[in-house]
């Protein structure tokens, strides 16, 4: 007598509990981070206890140590800086800039420029600082 | 004799390409997206600290404070030097004479950012309602 060998079942994985973890995951990713140009250079903002919440979107202007300035990602000439903010102004005066710059660097790289963005006729113009882990 | 039913067969529906769709998306997600934690203080606008006189301006014996923020990262006012807490101590008692006292921080362009933030922080959270930080002038 010639006994058949059991066919083995064909073992599927679920892969459902895959897609969970990896749905979750990008979930997450895409409520908890921020999709945001970077300076081209190195920036660390100053720690502050009180500051308030930073909303996403609006203008990002990064300022070096050595007064190089940034528009995003793309390092600009100073002219070209605020040619960019008035013509944003324009369209919309409320849009808020974001000033970034390293707690080492000088005022005098920093409070001239917030000011001729003020002249510009900006609304909204903001520090960024980093919150105080403590 | 019992004739069983064949079962319907399940539609098969491959999960793969929403398996690589979303492991696509996932990647994209978790290497453009920044993670830091940031504030901010309004320079211009939205800030009471910043713009308003507000009430205190119809008050008699408001004497502004003027504080002038050294390149060292130290505050004068009223002829004598402080550090940040210090400061912290004399604006509060200050404040609790008269809390709409306007606070007029003049900075040194050779003062570190940090140090401004740091005294802005100091003067919030003694209280203080109107701070007016002393722009120092455009380039030209």
């Amino acid at each position: 007598m010639k006994l058949r060998a059991q066919t083995r079942r064909p073992h599927h994985e679920t892969i459902i509990a895959l897609i969970d973890v990896v749905f979750f995951l990008l979930v997450f990713f895409m409520l908890i981070g921020r999709m945001e140009a970077t300076a081209p250079f190195d920036v660390v903002p100053p720690i502050a206890q009180t500051g308030s919440d930073l909303p996403a979107g609006g203008l990002a202007i990064s300022v070096d140590n050595d007064g190089a300035l940034a528009l995003g990602d793309t390092l600009v000439e100073h002219d070209a800086l605020l040619a960019h903010v008035a013509e944003a102004i324009t369209h919309q005066p409320d849009k808020l800039i974001r000033v970034t710059a390293n707690g080492s660097t000088r005022l005098q790289q920093v409070l001239p420029l917030v000011a001729e963005i003020e002249a510009l006729g900006a609304k909204e113009v903001a520090l960024v600082v980093t919150p105080d882990p403590t | 004799m019992q004739l069983r039913q064949p079962r319907p067969l399940r539609p098969l529906i491959s999960l793969v390409p929403l398996i690589d769709v979303m492991l696509i998306l996932l990647v994209f997600f978790m290497v453009t997206s920044t993670f830091l934690d940031l504030d901010m203080f309004p320079t211009v606008g939205g800030n009471d600290l910043q713009t308003s006189r507000s009430e205190a301006t119809d008050q008699v014996n408001l004497t502004p404070v003027l504080l002038r923020l050294n390149s060292n990262g130290r505050v004068t006012t009223q002829g004598r030097s402080y550090d940040v807490n210090e400061l912290g101590e004399i604006l509060a008692l200050r404040l609790s004479e008269v809390p709409a006292t306007e606070i007029l921080l003049l900075p040194s362009p050779a003062a570190s950012l940090q140090s401004l933030i740091d005294v802005m922080d100091r003067v919030t959270q003694v209280g203080a309602q109107n701070l007016r930080v002393i722009r120092l002038e455009a380039r030209q």
